[in-house]
């Protein structure tokens, strides 16, 4: 009796464990809707930053409120990595107004035109460079963080989704959320958002009270490579306005990935069109100088001290520039005073400078530094095109005030 | 059996004549008031409707399994274990001609009962609450689910059960076993949602396996593994427990 007592348990412990490490197995490796849909769209953000050549990415958005559309928008954008240019066309409608955004960029070149205008600013790079062309999310160093924020706040919802294996390698992932399943914390903070979204009286749709979400909806496309086609994603919230009309607001996301290794970007035509252009060194450096040469020659401003309750002419400060282009400028500088006003000053500045004109990402690029020579003091040197104005600046403390505006002197 | 029925008899008696249990009852129906109120307020406070009749009791379930639940499951089984150890009443218990398979069984079947008698309280006075204070956004679909989904919610708390009496029966005193299931409660919670893809495995996602069975298409293979990791940890805990216990001196 003792003896089947103790096999009994053994066999029964053999058995749990057996059971529970087999099972462990299985749910550790198999992998969820949600984990699929995870993976997939890693899986593509890689192949689009890496390897496609390319595509054309579709964001739409819309809202309606009892099915008439409160706003919308919609974000195509066409990347080509051969020739390192991306085109986007934004438009977006809101009640009832319609605004469109262009934009074309490639290594040399940038075009962009408002909704507002007609015009279409050109930014030509005298250095062209390659530009980031299109940046993989999950990459970025809190990408992981963000995930599992993400993982703990899905949750228990993960197995919402269920997935479709279709004939020809793809899936259809799909999953719906009605108000018993949406976790009421997320079903509260989700009703907030939208509050304050609609808060505004002055709004067509202004609900104030009794806001739930009532449904998530969401499906999407992976195509046979694993790579997410198409995402559609739909919620629907009901509230009422301070009448106690009931509105149903759906919020619908669209994104679709087409034209793989097939999409075209030409640069638009802008023959006939009004166009205002800059020459800039490179990207995110403010425009260079476009003709450096009309800078050579002397800029001047006045020296100015008080005499007997008045302003007078102390002397002039001069700055000569010898010799200028696209990479350094050369000159001097000199104080010159009247009679009666030298005594009263240490003795007056007069060098000479050669300085090489900023390039580094973030620096001024009409702008130069140069060095005192025979000194540690530093100076700096800025040159307007707008105004055909000079500003000059020595660093260190100064006895006087020093005007650092310095005007073109005309023969 | 008929000796089993008498001690699981004598068991439940017990329970229904300890104060816990009727503290527990209390307790739980006070959660249902309380959380009541707090979406009343939020509701004319903010303007969010918060819940309908149906998602309160999902509400309340939500938060009790996660809290008073587990917590009175611990000392229930604390009381039916450690606290006839120390007061020397397990010995009258064991004079009586039941195996000590058959008490031990008994034991956790009482607490099984307090499981479920806490979770029908929960799910009629919450949904009673649901009805009379909330819009109606029910559908007979819906509030199938949610009896099913408290009705499951017994199995993960069993689980905890029997992992409870088995520290009971390692650990002497009923305050450490005590002390060691609400630790590791909260270990094991921290750690499901660091390692979210072996959360799975762990007692306490389990608790929330409810959630499966909401869902408008069942994800029968995830609900299938846990039920099977559910067992496989019940039959583990279960012949462990009953190992030591019938091992004890008393």
């Amino acid at each position: 009796m003792k003896i089947q007592k103790k096999t009994a348990m053994l066999l029964s412990f053999a058995l749990g464990t057996l059971l529970l490490a087999g099972t462990a197995i299985a749910d550790i490796s198999s992998q969820s809707g949600y984990g699929q849909l995870k993976d997939s769209l890693k899986l593509t953000a890689a192949k689009c930053s890496d390897s496609y050549n390319s595509f054309t990415m579709d964001f739409s958005t819309a809202v309606t409120d009892n099915g008439k559309t409160v706003t919308s928008s919609d974000s195509v954008q066409k990347y080509d990595r051969a020739k390192n240019a991306v085109e986007s066309v934004n438009t977006s409608e809101n009640n009832g107004q319609k605004s469109r955004f262009y934009s074309y960029m490639d290594a040399s070149t940038t075009i962009s035109q408002n909704p507002s205008d007609d015009i279409y600013y050109v930014n030509q790079y005298s250095e062209p460079t390659k530009r980031a062309f299109f940046t993989d999310p999950f990459k970025s160093s809190n990408s992981e963080d963000i995930e599992k924020i993400a993982d703990a706040v899905v949750g228990g919802l993960k197995d919402y989704v269920v997935v479709k294996d279709n004939a020809d390698g793809s899936k259809e992932l799909s999953g719906t959320l009605t108000e018993v399943q949406i976790p009421p914390l997320v079903n509260a903070v989700a009703s907030l958002q939208v509050k304050q979204l609609f808060s505004n009286p002055n709004q067509t749709t202004h609900i104030t009270k009794d806001i739930y979400v009532k449904e998530i909806k969401g499906t999407a496309l992976i195509n046979k490579d694993g790579v997410l086609e198409s995402i559609l994603g739909t919620g629907i919230l009901s509230g009422k306005d301070a009448q106690g009309q009931v509105h149903e607001l759906t919020f619908e996301l669209l994104g679709k990935l087409t034209g793989i290794n097939s999409t075209a970007v030409t640069k638009p035509d802008l023959t006939g069109k009004k166009v205002v252009q800059q020459v800039i060194s490179k990207p995110n450096s403010g425009p260079g100088i476009s003709d450096p040469q009309k800078f050579v020659g002397t800029f001047k401003n006045d020296i100015v001290s008080q005499k007997d309750g008045e302003f007078v002419k102390a002397g002039e400060r001069i700055i000569d520039i010898t010799h200028m282009d696209g990479k350094t400028v050369a000159g001097s500088y000199h104080e010159e005073y009247a009679a009666g006003f030298a005594a009263n000053q240490k003795p007056p500045q007069d060098f000479k400078f050669t300085a090489t004109l900023n390039k580094g990402p973030n620096q001024d690029p009409q702008g130069a530094e140069f060095t005192v020579p025979g000194t540690n003091t530093k100076g700096n040197i800025h040159f307007d095109e707008a105004l055909g104005q000079v500003y000059f600046n020595i660093n260190g403390p100064s006895s006087q005030a020093f005007n650092s505006v310095f005007n073109k002197v005309f023969k | 059996m008929a000796v089993f029925q008498a001690a699981l008899v004598n068991e439940i008696e017990k329970l229904y004549k300890k104060k816990k249990a009727l503290v527990a009852v209390i307790l739980t129906l006070a959660i249902i008031v309380i959380g009541q109120l707090v979406i009343v307020g939020v509701r004319s406070g903010f303007g969010v409707r918060g819940v309908g009749s149906v998602e309160f009791s999902m509400l309340v379930l939500s938060v009790v399994i996660n809290t008073i639940l587990p917590l009175f499951t611990a000392l229930i089984v604390i009381d039916s274990f450690s606290g006839e150890f120390a007061a020397n009443s397990m010995r009258i218990t064991l004079t009586r001609p039941v195996s000590r398979f058959k008490l031990f069984s008994a034991k956790l079947t009482a607490v099984a009962v307090f499981i479920l008698t806490a979770l029908m309280l929960l799910l009629i006075f919450s949904l009673l609450a649901g009805f009379l204070f909330n819009a109606n956004s029910a559908s007979l679909g819906d509030v199938a689910r949610i009896v099913v989904a408290y009705l499951m919610s017994l199995l993960p708390l069993f689980v905890l059960a029997l992992g409870i009496a088995l520290a009971a029966n390692i650990l002497r005193s009923g305050i450490s076993v005590f002390f060691l299931a609400v630790l590791g409660f909260i270990v094991f919670q921290g750690l499901g949602m660091f390692f979210t893809r072996y959360s799975g495995l762990l007692i306490t996602t389990e608790l929330s396996w409810y959630n499966l069975w909401l869902a408008s298409t069942l994800p029968l293979g995830k609900i299938i593994r846990e039920f099977l990791i559910m067992v496989g940890y019940a039959i583990i805990l279960f012949t462990a427990g009953f190992y030591l216990f019938d091992k004890k001196e008393f």
